[in-house]
């Protein structure tokens, strides 16, 4: 009997402490209970498979990106081999998260080949042509079928002038396919040199003075200002141009005068102007902080959830799961009576003890998650009704109070630990191989089977042996409801 | 309850006709399912697993939300959008007394969902973005998402036979086992018949659900088969009378422990969110003829003629 009071003040410091723990450490919500943007991350490679340290590196590079983003508490891991997971709270429109990560940002400086003067000067021709082109898209929002028409015949124009044709039917994807084109066969009029966004210290931003427009300004390393002034003094006062190349594409050419002949531009920093809007030139300069990826990525999910969807969420999963513990305690109370009542309170010990675990781990509680730990309260019953129907079975057999409930929890044992460890084996397989939406019910379910085999072979064994030391809960009728006869 | 009696021995048959049944009748959807639908899968793949856009949102109306039928939104949303092949394969529901869109389509970009949620904003406005739920898959993951759920499955299928047959001699085991799959294949064929007949779609807690029905199912009939070796280590003369009787005094806790799994998974059809219903429904599904199959059917396979 000693040795039980000492499970039984054991048990008491458990749940003061798990109490304790909940006011001090609250659960973490998911993004489906608190509302905020989720975007899957795929790293894209041609032949082999994604190794861990480029998941790293791009892990890395994202995570700075991340960081000059502002978004508080976003958070960044990696999921599996080739995935990570961004998660922005409170983000309701993910778009310029998901331009400015998708990007690889490789920023190269390249000077002009010889004797393709006039084939640059078509095709700048040809991309200021095509620019108007998106302007007057973008300005008419209800497009007649009128601009439409107009829209579509100068875009052919182009076309034919490049000699170029794609098979997009949508007018804008064909406008901005044409442009990257356009961007492309520039890039592929210089020469590439040893100067590129490794070689940036930091990236800026400020407003033309001249006009609205946006200009991203540069810095170099002592090392990348050398070379910068190297690549300016060889073009400086000849026609040929300098390009600075994004992903490919030139977004800006620019000729170096005559006065850098000697020196080059010297002083390690540079501006690129590009006719950026705000917006974009706020994007080139968290992409050019960050550094460019190792390896493409691609956005292959994105989540968005309103916060009074996800508070919503929390309210139902809430309704859904005390309405479930009151329905099964009722139900055991009713056909159990007394031993009913101790798995209720030991049901009750069993939903602290889940939480508490969760805000220790810490478990991020998401809608599978709960789905997971209301379903494992019926695991944990379900010992409970093994445990009760064995002792049921004794006492019919006319053993004593004490006895039966010995021989009621020992009987059971084996057939409860054996569908725990099946359960078990199904979460574990599910957290290792699963999405991060599954994790999280595998998760809630594999930590509630655990608890469960604590509550259900010693909380309730403890709680039933206390209650049995009162003389005048050891009447049998107290055990077996009313349908049955002794 | 007590007084329960169950003659397994003389309707033995009946149970093997009636498993028989459902398991025909699964294989008959499954195979409709493959070969006569638009999508020709053994079960209808929701966007989970083929890529796609779902987004719903609510309505803010004064009093009532006028009604306006799906076809209209959609004849509207043409003149504003240009990008006709999503306008193709767009299915538009207004649900909740007219004040919630569901909206599902093909594969989009952010950009172009954004757009789809600003032009219905002006045919159905004005709309509560705190309420918007939207969910973008692209077709990569959705293909590496079904490889992961049939890894996920068919590994942990294998742990809990490795176990089951650890634990218990090769004719209970394999009993066992053809009782979890029995399990697994008719709730499988439920899901087929249903996205026949309500273009019901399966997505990645689908395949969660079977795996912890899977869990269900044999613990329910580890139970009753530890009772079985219990009872006949006692009383081996009258084989097949020993098997009656375990099953008889295994039923009770059978049925308390469906009861008290159902009660939860019912609050959750009924209260909780809509992305659990088909979730909580299947785990239903799958207990009620884990429940039957462990009680009637496994033991069966072991009383001899």
């Amino acid at each position: 009997m000693k040795r039980r009071q000492g499970w039984l003040f054991f048990i008491i410091f458990l749940l003061t402490f798990s109490i304790y723990l909940l006011i001090n450490f609250p659960l973490q919500l998911g993004l489906d209970l608190k509302g905020g943007s989720q975007l899957t991350l795929q790293l894209l490679k041609e032949d082999g498979k994604v190794t861990k340290e480029e998941l790293e590196a791009v892990n890395a590079v994202l995570d700075k990106r991340v960081n000059n983003l502002g978004v508080a508490e976003s958070n960044l891991q990696t999921l599996g081999r080739d995935q990570l997971i961004l998660e922005l709270p409170g983000e309701q429109n993910p778009l310029s998260a998901s331009r400015i990560l998708g990007k690889t940002a490789l920023l190269e400086f390249r000077t002009q080949k010889e004797s393709t003067s006039s084939q640059l000067k078509n095709l700048q021709l040809q991309r200021l042509k095509i620019n108007d082109l998106i302007e007057l898209f973008k300005i008419d929002d209800k497009r007649s079928e009128e601009t439409s028409l107009l829209l579509m015949e100068n875009l052919t124009e182009i076309e034919n002038d490049l000699n170029y044709s794609s098979n997009i039917e949508q007018l804008f994807k064909r406008l901005v396919a044409t442009k990257k084109y356009i961007n492309n066969e520039i890039a592929n009029l210089f020469n590439k040199t040893d100067l590129s966004g490794k070689d940036l210290i930091n990236a800026g931003r400020r407003q033309e003075q001249t006009n609205n427009n946006w200009e991203v300004s540069l810095s170099f390393s002592n090392n990348g200002g050398e070379k910068f002034a190297e690549i300016t003094k060889s073009i400086a006062g000849t026609d040929k141009l300098l390009s600075i190349v994004l992903d490919g594409e030139s977004i800006s050419e620019a000729s170096v005068g005559s006065q850098f002949i000697n020196t080059g531009i010297t002083g390690g920093a540079a501006t690129i102007s590009g006719n950026f809007s705000a917006e974009n030139a706020r994007e080139l300069e968290v992409q050019l902080k960050g550094g460019s990826l190792p390896l493409p990525i691609e956005i292959v999910e994105t989540n968005t959830i309103g916060p009074l969807l996800g508070s919503k969420n929390i309210v139902k999963s809430l309704y859904a799961a005390i309405c479930g513990l009151i329905f099964v305690g009722i139900f055991m109370i009713f056909n159990y009576r007394i031993l009913g009542f101790v798995s209720v309170i030991s049901l009750i010990f069993y939903g602290f003890f889940n939480l508490a675990l969760y805000s220790l781990i810490p478990v991020t509680l998401t809608l599978p998650g709960i789905a997971g730990l209301i379903l494992s309260i019926g695991m944990a019953v379900d010992a409970n009704v093994l445990i009760f129907e064995r002792i049921r079975e004794e006492l019919i057999n006319g053993n004593t109070l004490i006895r039966s409930i010995d021989s009621g929890f020992q009987r059971a044992n084996s057939s409860i630990i054996d569908g725990h460890i099946t359960t078990f084996v199904s979460c574990f397989v599910l957290f290792l191989l699963g999405t991060n939406f599954v994790k999280g019910f595998a998760a809630t379910l594999g930590i509630g089977v655990v608890i469960s085999l604590f509550t259900s072979l010693n909380c309730s064994k403890t709680i039933l042996r206390f209650l049995t030391t009162y003389q005048s809960l050891r009447q049998k009728n107290l055990y077996l409801s009313k349908s049955t006869t002794l | 309850m007590t007084s329960l009696s169950f003659n397994l021995i003389k309707n033995k048959n009946k149970v093997f006709g009636f498993s028989t049944f459902l398991i025909l009748l699964s294989l008959i959807g499954i195979l409709y399912s493959t070969f006569n639908t638009s999508y020709k899968k053994p079960i209808n793949l929701g966007m989970d697993f083929i890529g796609g856009n779902e987004l719903r949102i609510d309505r803010i109306c004064k009093e009532e939300c006028e009604i306006i039928s799906p076809d209209l939104v959609i004849e509207q949303l043409r003149t504003f959008s240009n990008n006709k092949n999503v306008l193709n394969n767009i299915k538009l529901q207004i649900q909740n007394n007219n004040s919630l869109i569901s909206i599902r389509t093909p594969y989009l970009t952010i950009e172009e969902s954004n757009d789809l949620i600003s032009n219905v904003d002006k045919i159905l406005g004005p709309l509560n973005y705190e309420s918007k739920n939207s969910r973008i898959i692209g077709p990569k993951l959705g293909k590496k998402l079904l490889t992961n759920c049939a890894t996920s499955l068919l590994v942990s299928l294998f742990a809990i036979s490795l176990y089951i047959s650890i634990r218990f001699d090769k004719k209970y085991a394999l009993f066992a086992l053809l009782a979890l799959f029995h399990d697994l294949f008719i709730v499988f064929g439920i899901f087929s018949w249903l996205g026949v007949l309500l273009s019901i779609e399966v997505n990645s807690l689908f395949a969660v659900s079977l795996l912890t029905i899977a869990g269900y199912s044999v613990n329910d009939t580890v139970v009753i088969f530890d009772r079985i070796r219990e009872n006949l280590k006692q009383n081996s003369d009258n084989y097949n009378k020993t098997i009656q009787i375990s099953v008889n005094e295994s039923f009770r806790r059978t049925f308390f422990t469906s009861i008290t799994t159902l009660m939860p998974l019912l609050t959750l059809i009924i209260f909780g969110s809509y992305s659990l219903f088909w979730f909580s429904v299947s785990l239903s599904l799958g207990i009620l003829i884990g429940s039957y199959s462990s009680i009637l059917l496994a033991p069966s396979f072991l009383i001899k003629d």
